[in-house]
């Protein structure tokens, strides 16, 4: 495989799973901007792990997982009880000063950034992915999934069928705080070397929108979202300000024309062949 | 007046919105196994009543005695679990879900611990719980509309639906919102006829705000009716047909079928 | 001088979040969008006040065309779907600027030679005098517009319930567009300010103000204009005290911890009431 060919792959893949990471409160009807510092969390946590205790990356980087899902779960309790905009707005402060901070941590490298010595390829780094979205997919067939669902679709009525809406929302949200810190933790191991002036609002931004333009009513939105948005600009001759031009256009055009995303949880049940009655019958007419 | 075997008691209930006082000093009871109406001009404040009972607002004083608990101090969302559900006037299912994952969110409450949510219903075909929700859609006759996603479908479709949701529930006490609104006469009968049914076999306490009378008066062996927050009258239909506060409350709105009837 | 930047980025964003709900993200492009016009423009030969004005009419301009694609077709839409919007017209921007003028930082001449008042030890530039004033002014005609005028009432009424603004027959399709007029005019301005006082710009430099200015309107309290003003003093003073006290490394976390802090502690903000929205 060309040196090209797995970088594009190790890319998407790393993608892949950020993609989830804000698709989990997405779906719950929560915004997390800060999706870059749970990542930044994850990064340097495995990194120091696996470069201090010479732990293998394979127990290092599910290990930052962690720690980010445990900070995830110390700002969801108190930044959950804001709503809509202000929890976006926590998130997104949040990833700034983690950012912030871990620039001024000297352990880590500071600003210089922190090199790593484990080094992962492709195929772990796939498998981790495939981890990632093998677990997110069982998770919505789960009863699990619906409630998500509901909760975001109407909260007050979730909570009068008895759903812990709260618990849920915290649920999702610190789920997907570990998942963006296992993103961070590939990162770090593949490209050997871990800078948090990477992971700026922007990136957080650029995942958010995989999200939306994938769809965030079905499991396979953000796989969609992700992948086109990582292999067209590849595609797409040209320098990088043109592609980023073109990028933004195709996802204000997207957002106008189909603001629901490219999938939605009505094509999937019909692409499975679930097709009710119903829907023929509307089709026809 | 408390009648025998009470399952539900309002005990002088009140409710402020603002300045505005939308239930008085509310105090009625809804008699064990019985079909209660609960009636009352635009605005009387019957959605508030149901509101109030199933949590949606507190109360300002007063208590709602549930078999003898009083719900008005759990949280709404445990309300459920004492035997309590209830539809929505205007239809609230959720839109992004199929109609047979909205049946599956009212059995949340028979299945809410760490695995009830990890049940993969979506999963595993033959799920338990999954065929449970299924068999209660075939027996309402939806079974081609299962995977439709709710959001498209037509109104009365949703209404039944959103009746089945909260029957998942297995609810002792089952609250209906206007049940017949935007039926046709053959649909209003239907519905009867299917509510009175399932009532019957399942031991059911049912609580109803309908403005069409005739569903009413078929339907129910009681009637509480509210004007502006207050109980003016409560009884048989044809009683409460016959007092005078009644007839000035719904003066100008439903005068004409009090007469014909 | 920074705070009162910050200020105005602010009362950009919390007047979209007032009357709109919506968390405008293109504003910080609207901005640079105003600096870099404004240093075209002079680099051309422009006398700076025809460079201001027009950046400002350009601010103006785009922010319609942000409206076009995000507003118009997506109040029934998804919740975040506006904002996403505003977040690609945002990169869109600043992506053009980089393939028309490149990436690098540019420098916009000194146009006002040391002009310097000292009034016994203060040192007041003219710029930035002048652009204090035209801020001030600026803003007490939006205050006044907003209480004094019917369409600033309409547009308050908006604030509080859209649907009932409909029933009480605001237009509400022509006085959006108007408030987004209005913000992309407040951002340009500070970018024009940004431009004449610091005399640099960049395709990104929306970005860093614009998250101070987003700090602003939190601090402030969203939909508050005066509470965006001194939320903007108030984070331009946070920094210098940390850089003073802690060294500049510390700036952004104590800035974003103020910001956090904030949104956890009292969401409304400092002055801000959830319930009335966009007050002048
Ligand atoms: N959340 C609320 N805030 C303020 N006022 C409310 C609220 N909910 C209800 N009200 C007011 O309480 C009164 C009673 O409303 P309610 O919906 O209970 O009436 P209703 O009897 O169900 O009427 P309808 O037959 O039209 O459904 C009305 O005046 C209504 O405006
Ligand atoms: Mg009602």
């Amino acid at each position: 495989m060309s040196g090209y060919l797995e970088g594009v792959l190790v890319l998407l893949a790393i993608n892949i799973v950020y993609a989830y990471a804000a698709f989990l409160p997405i779906a719950a009807g929560q915004l997390n901007l800060g999706i870059a510092g749970f990542a930044v969390i994850g990064g340097y946590f495995s990194a120091f792990v696996s470069n201090q205790l010479a732990v293998s990356p394979l127990l290092a980087i599910p290990l930052g997982g962690a720690v980010a899902g445990l900070v995830g779960l110390a700002v969801a309790v108190p930044v959950l009880r804001t709503r809509g905009i202000y929890l976006a707005l926590a998130t997104f402060a949040l990833g700034e000063m983690v950012r912030a901070g871990i620039l001024n941590l000297e352990v880590v490298g500071g600003a210089a950034g922190y090199p790593v010595t484990a080094f992962i390829r492709l195929p772990t780094i796939a498998l981790f992915t495939l981890g990632v979205v093998g677990l997110v997919w069982l998770l919505f067939s789960t009863r699990f999934g619906i409630a998500i669902t509901a909760v975001h679709d109407d909260e007050r009525v979730a909570d009068l069928m008895g759903l812990n809406v709260r618990a849920f929302q915290v649920a999702a949200f610190t789920m997907g705080s570990a998942i963006a810190g296992i993103g961070g933790g590939l990162y770090a191991h593949h490209f050997s070397y871990i800078e948090a002036q990477y992971f700026s609002i922007s990136l957080s931004i650029s995942i958010v929108l995989y999200v939306l333009f994938g769809g965030t009513q079905s499991v396979l939105g953000p796989l969609l979202g992700a992948t086109v948005f990582t292999l067209l600009p590849e595609l797409l001759r040209g320098s990088a300000q043109w592609r980023y031009v073109i990028f933004a256009a195709i996802l204000i055009v997207v957002m106008v024309v189909r603001p629901q995303g490219l999938v939605t949880g009505t094509q999937i049940r019909r692409l499975l062949g679930l097709r009710s009655e119903f829907d023929r019958k509307e089709q026809a007419t | 007046m408390t009648g025998p075997d009470p399952i539900l008691i309002f005990d002088a209930v009140s409710k402020h919105f603002g300045g505005l006082a939308v239930i008085e000093d509310l105090s009625f009871s809804v008699r064990r196994g019985s079909c209660t109406g609960l009636i009352g001009p635009n605005g009387a404040g019957k959605t508030t009543v149901f509101n109030l009972i199933t949590g949606v607002y507190p109360i300002d004083t007063g208590r709602i005695l549930l078999d003898g608990v009083d719900i008005a101090r759990i949280p709404s969302r445990r309300r459920i679990h004492h035997g309590v559900a209830r539809n929505f006037q205007n239809i609230r299912l959720m839109p992004h879900l199929s109609a047979l994952e909205n049946i599956l969110i009212g059995q949340h409450c028979r299945n809410s611990g760490f695995l009830g949510v990890l049940q993969p219903v979506n999963l595993i075909p033959g799920n338990r719980w999954r065929e449970e929700a299924r068999a209660a859609l075939a027996e309402a006759g939806l079974a081609q509309i299962e995977n439709a996603t709710v959001g498209s479908l037509p109104y009365g479709l949703q209404k039944r639906i959103e009746l089945l949701r909260a029957l998942m529930a297995q609810p002792r006490l089952l609250l209906l919102d206007e049940p017949a609104a935007g039926l046709n006469p053959a649909e209003t009968d239907a519905l009867r006829e299917d509510i009175t049914a399932i009532c019957r076999d399942r031991g059911i306490t049912l609580l109803v705000v309908e403005h069409d009378m005739h569903f009413v008066d078929a339907l129910c062996s009681e009637v509480v009716v509210l004007n502006f927050g207050r109980k003016i009258a409560e009884g048989s239909p044809d009683r409460v047909r016959e007092d005078a506060l009644v007839r000035e409350a719904y003066l100008g709105t439903a005068a004409a079928e009090q007469t014909h009837a | 001088m920074l705070g009162s930047i910050y200020a105005i980025v602010g009362v950009a964003l919390t007047l979209s979040i007032g009357v709109l709900k919506f968390l405008n993200f293109s504003i910080p492009g609207l901005f640079m969008i105003g600096g870099m016009t404004t240093w075209v423009l002079i680099r051309h030969g422009a006398p700076w006040p025809i460079a201001a004005l027009s950046a400002l009419a350009v601010g103006a301009a785009a922010s319609l065309v942000v409206e076009r694609f995000t507003w118009r077709w997506m109040r029934t839409a998804q919740e975040f779907v506006p904002l996403v919007s505003s977040m690609a017209f945002l990169i869109l921007f600043e992506n053009l600027a980089v393939a028309f003028w490149g990436s690098e930082l540019q420098s916009v001449p000194q146009l006002f030679g040391t002009s310097d008042w000292r009034i016994a030890n203060l040192v007041i530039s003219i710029p930035q005098l002048v652009g204090l004033l035209c801020s001030v002014a600026m803003i007490w005609g939006l205050s006044a517009f907003l209480t004094r005028t019917r369409l600033g009432r309409g547009l308050r009424t908006i604030a509080e319930d859209s649907n009932t603004a409909l029933l009480l027959g605001v237009d509400v399709n022509r006085i959006v567009p108007l408030v987004f007029v209005i913000s992309g005019l407040f951002a340009a301005l500070a970018g024009v300010l940004f431009a004449l006082n610091y005399r640099q710009v960049h395709p990104f430099m929306g970005e860093a103000l614009g998250l101070k200015g987003i700090s602003a309107m939190v601090v402030g309290g969203m939909g508050n204009i005066w509470g965006a003003i001194v939320g903007g003093l108030i984070i331009g003073l946070a920094e210098a005290f940390s850089i003073r006290y802690f060294g500049a490394d510390f700036v952004d976390i104590s800035v974003y911890g103020l910001l956090l802090l904030i949104l956890i502690v009292r969401p409304t903000g400092l002055f801000g009431d959830a319930r009335t929205g966009a007050r002048a």
